[in-house]
């Protein structure tokens, strides 16, 4: 080709171009490949423009706005959504739910895209079972906003949530949300608290723990479709689910500490009250009870003095009950004995202008009737044997004055004076249990270190955290000694007395029980001045006094329907507690208390329990027909009649095995001494009839 | 078009019907590797896009299995809730007493059985002491 033109280089369509640029037409027989030739020229540059122009764009998109598509097509493409924490279950000590979360819909809006706010606004609230017009005008003013986002009704039911999908409102929808339920309603609400619909607790063990709880929420990206319709998911950060709690509340114990104390309260016309069972060794709370009470689920709907936890955070001069405290520095210092008599006449006392008097004039009293009769004038003369200064250090080392429970947030001190600001008067005043504000849990905290032979226990109601399946128990805090364990048993002695002869002795005794208590009735202060018709009445003892189980104070505000004495008013709620307690806790009668039921242990195999010629149970007949003194045939009796049968006899049970007797030992017409023992060997069938079985 | 050349192309009595073109060889193996490769390519092709789609199918499919789950879950969860709730001891009380006529059982109607481990026992100065 460059020798065509003169040794110099050119395109094979230099040429064409040159024609086609010229204008000319194409001459001669080979024209038409001159014509093919630039046709394809031109769509070759065609081609080429097309290539360039698309690389440009390609750069354009890829390399100089790379950064801002990119920012574009993740906001478009790319959703980060929040893995919202479940709390921690909340359990009682037999892991039993007392508070659990579930997801909730919440009817959220987006305002932009409601056409008329009002409508909506009303459509929806029709839809809600609760909705009043001023929630509806909220509703309307929210849609009317220039937001995207806004809250129309939050945590709804699952009912009312299917009736707003139903209305497929455009702009309205619904969201997921985490709600906390509490399944048994009244139940320990003031231990447990609330949590806000924000998922943050706001009273109770959930906002005392609300940080170990609440966990922490994941995030998870979602790649969507131009439909927002996720494609895929990537957990970036997996949500931790908070610790759950295992409480020292027993549920059924709390259900009787509530059932009673209401009961209690409504028996008394009284305005509340508060009851505590607590376990004197570890410090357990099996059972913390307040009235008025509140449903935890709807708590906006409750009063604020029904939410308050009186049994912490309310104050209350303790009255008699204090007495304990009195008597336990005397016989700690050794100033008195319980023998030791105590001029209690002329049944009253006087400082000043101040007279103090006794209900009865009581004459000379021995020191443990002092306090079994509950003698303001006896105490008030050994507060002023023990003095302001040891008075004050025994007030202080059973722990009153000082929050003692690190599980609730928000708990009382109390009040008491110090020992400079402790006057005679003062003194007497606080030897009798006035002038001094304690809790009732600091007063039950008291009473079971004298329980407990002295030691301070501090009270608790979270036994165990548990998280991911590990549990972390919650160790027994030993606070301080407060007293000797001789002193202890010294007390305990004084107030057995009070229940067998004193000032509850017909009303908290329990049969087959020995109970140690003390009554107390406060006059309460209403501006300013002690009332004459408002009283604190309380009771606190614990259950069996020689080997104390529990602890049970019962507090009960302004009783208005009869008599206003602790005695008469709390000590009955007492007993009625502690009866159930004892019960459920399977702890035996301690006074005459029948001989033990021993059951063996029954590892039995299969082949024990071949078929036999099945009989028909007999009655217990057979051992009614017995002759005095002589062993009768059991055969063939339920273990429980047979047991119920040598009880009647005054004999021990020894049991071995399951079903009913098959053989006993000693045999059928054995000649009997009482407190012999009785073994019985258990089947799953009885033998074949014999004499004295019935068929 | 010039009038010679149309001449040309009426009057030039062409005979080429017994010519016959030569098959060539190295133009056959060639078209056909060609054809090879350029079905190669297509079923590559085709597989990355069938993969892609299937990947895409699986993802749509993984999403709603997740959120499956999640609803069976919380399905499970409200279950619970409420079988907590219908063991409350107020409601099992209240059917008790009031449909079925139960009572409590009095002390001589309850047999309690030792515990197995006992408690320890209080110190001896408080044994001695009481």
């Amino acid at each position: 080709m460059a020798d065509e033109h003169g040794g110099r280089f050119r395109f094979p369509w230099s040429s064409s171009a040159q024609r086609i640029l010229k204008r000319e037409p194409a001459s001669g027989p080979g024209d038409w490949r001159e014509v093919l030739r630039s046709r394809l020229f031109v769509c070759a540059g065609l081609f080429v423009l097309w290539t360039v122009s698309i690389e440009a764009r390609l750069v354009y998109l890829q390399v100089i706005e790379h950064a801002d598509l990119m920012a574009r097509a993740n906001r478009q493409q790319l959703r980060t959504v929040k893995l919202p924490a479940k709390r921690g279950e909340i359990v009682d000590r037999k892991g039993r739910v007392l508070a659990y979360s579930v997801d909730a819909d919440t009817i959220v809006a987006d305002p932009t895209e409601v056409e008329d706010p009002r409508i909506v606004a009303t459509r929806v609230c029709a839809a809600l079972d609760h909705c009043t017009s001023q929630q509806r005008q909220v509703m309307a003013e929210r849609l009317a906003s220039d937001q995207h986002f806004a809250y129309l009704a939050r945590q709804v039911s699952p009912e009312e949530a299917r009736k707003v999908k139903e209305l497929d409102l455009p702009g309205v929808g619904l969201y997921k949300e985490s709600r906390r339920y509490y399944p048994k309603k009244e139940l320990a609400a003031h231990v447990l608290g609330y949590v806000g619909v924000d998922n943050v607790g706001l009273a109770g063990l959930e906002s005392t723990f609300d940080a170990r709880i609440r966990g922490r929420e994941g995030k998870m990206l979602l790649q969507t479709d131009a439909r927002r319709h996720a494609m895929s998911s990537r957990e970036e950060r997996l949500p931790t689910a908070g610790d759950g709690l295992e409480l020292t509340i027993d549920e059924y114990l709390q259900f009787i500490a509530d059932r009673e104390l209401r009961n209690g309260v409504a028996e008394n016309g009284a305005s509340g009250g508060t009851a505590i069972i607590l376990q004197p060794y570890t410090g357990e709370i099996l059972a913390l009870a307040n009235w008025p009470a509140f449903n935890p689920n709807a708590f906006n709907a409750s009063d604020v003095v029904a939410r308050r936890n009186r049994a912490v955070q309310d104050l209350y001069e303790p009255g008699s009950t204090f007495k304990i405290v009195t008597a336990s520095a005397a016989v700690e210092e050794r100033l008195i004995r319980t023998v030791d008599q105590i001029d209690c006449s002329p049944g009253y006392i006087t400082f000043g202008s101040r007279v103090i008097r006794d209900t009865h004039e009581y004459g000379v009293l021995p020191f443990i009737d002092v306090i079994a009769k509950s003698s303001n004038v006896g105490a008030i003369k050994v507060g002023m044997r023990v003095g302001p200064d040891r008075l004050s250090q025994y007030i202080s080392r059973f722990g009153f004055g000082q929050t003692l429970a690190s599980d609730f947030r928000g708990e009382n001190a109390g009040m008491v004076y110090s020992a400079d600001r402790l006057d005679p008067s003062a003194l007497a005043s606080v030897s009798m249990g006035y002038q001094v504000g304690v809790t009732p849990l600091q007063m039950a905290t008291a009473v079971a270190a004298i329980a407990n032979g002295g030691e301070v226990v501090e009270p608790h109601v979270v036994r165990a955290f548990i998280r991911g399946g590990h549990r972390e128990e919650v160790p027994r805090n030993v606070v301080r000694r407060a007293i000797a364990p001789e002193t202890a048993a010294t007390v305990t002695e004084i107030m057995e007395a009070v229940v067998e002869r004193g000032t509850a002795k017909s009303f908290a005794q329990i049969d087959g029980y020995t109970v140690a208590g003390k009554t107390g009735t406060a006059s309460k202060v209403v501006n300013n001045h002690y009332s004459k018709s408002d009283y604190n009445a309380s009771f606190v003892g614990f259950v069996p006094s020689r080997k104390p189980a529990i602890v049970i104070v019962v507090v009960i505000d302004s009783p208005h329907a009869g008599s206003y004495y602790g005695a008469v008013v709390s000590a009955p709620v007492f007993k009625r507690i502690a009866e159930a307690t004892l019960r459920h806790l399977g702890i035996g009668p301690t006074l005459n208390a029948p001989p033990p039921v021993i059951v063996a242990r029954h590892d039995g195999s299969p082949e024990d329990m071949a078929a036999r010629p099945i009989v028909a149970l007999s009655s217990a007949k057979a051992v009614a027909s017995a002759p005095a003194g002589v062993m009768p045939d059991l055969r063939g009796l339920s273990a429980r009649d047979a047991i119920r049968a040598l009880m009647q006899l005054g004999l021990m049970p020894r049991i071995d095995g399951d079903g009913v007797v098959v053989e006993q030992s000693p045999r059928a017409g054995d000649a009997l001494a009482r407190g012999d023992s009785c073994v019985l060997k258990l089947g799953r069938r009885p033998p074949p009839a014999a004499g004295g079985i019935e068929q | 078009m010039s009038a010679i050349d149309f001449e040309y192309a009426i009057k030039k009595d062409v005979r080429n019907n017994p010519i016959v073109r030569e098959i060539d060889q190295a133009r056959q193996r060639q078209l056909l590797e060609t054809a090879v490769i350029v079905g190669f390519l297509s079923l590559v092709i085709l597989f990355s896009a069938w993969q892609r789609f299937a990947l895409l199918g699986h993802g749509y499919e993984m999403q709603r299995m997740q959120r499956e789950r999640a609803e069976q879950e919380e399905i499970n969860r409200h279950l619970r809730l409420e079988i907590e709730t219908l063991r409350s001891p107020a409601r099992v009380e209240h059917i008790a007493t009031k449909q079925l006529h139960l009572v409590a059982p009095t002390r001589d109607q309850a047999i309690i059985l030792e515990r197995v481990t006992p408690s320890a026992p209080p110190e001896k100065s408080i044994v001695a002491a009481r």
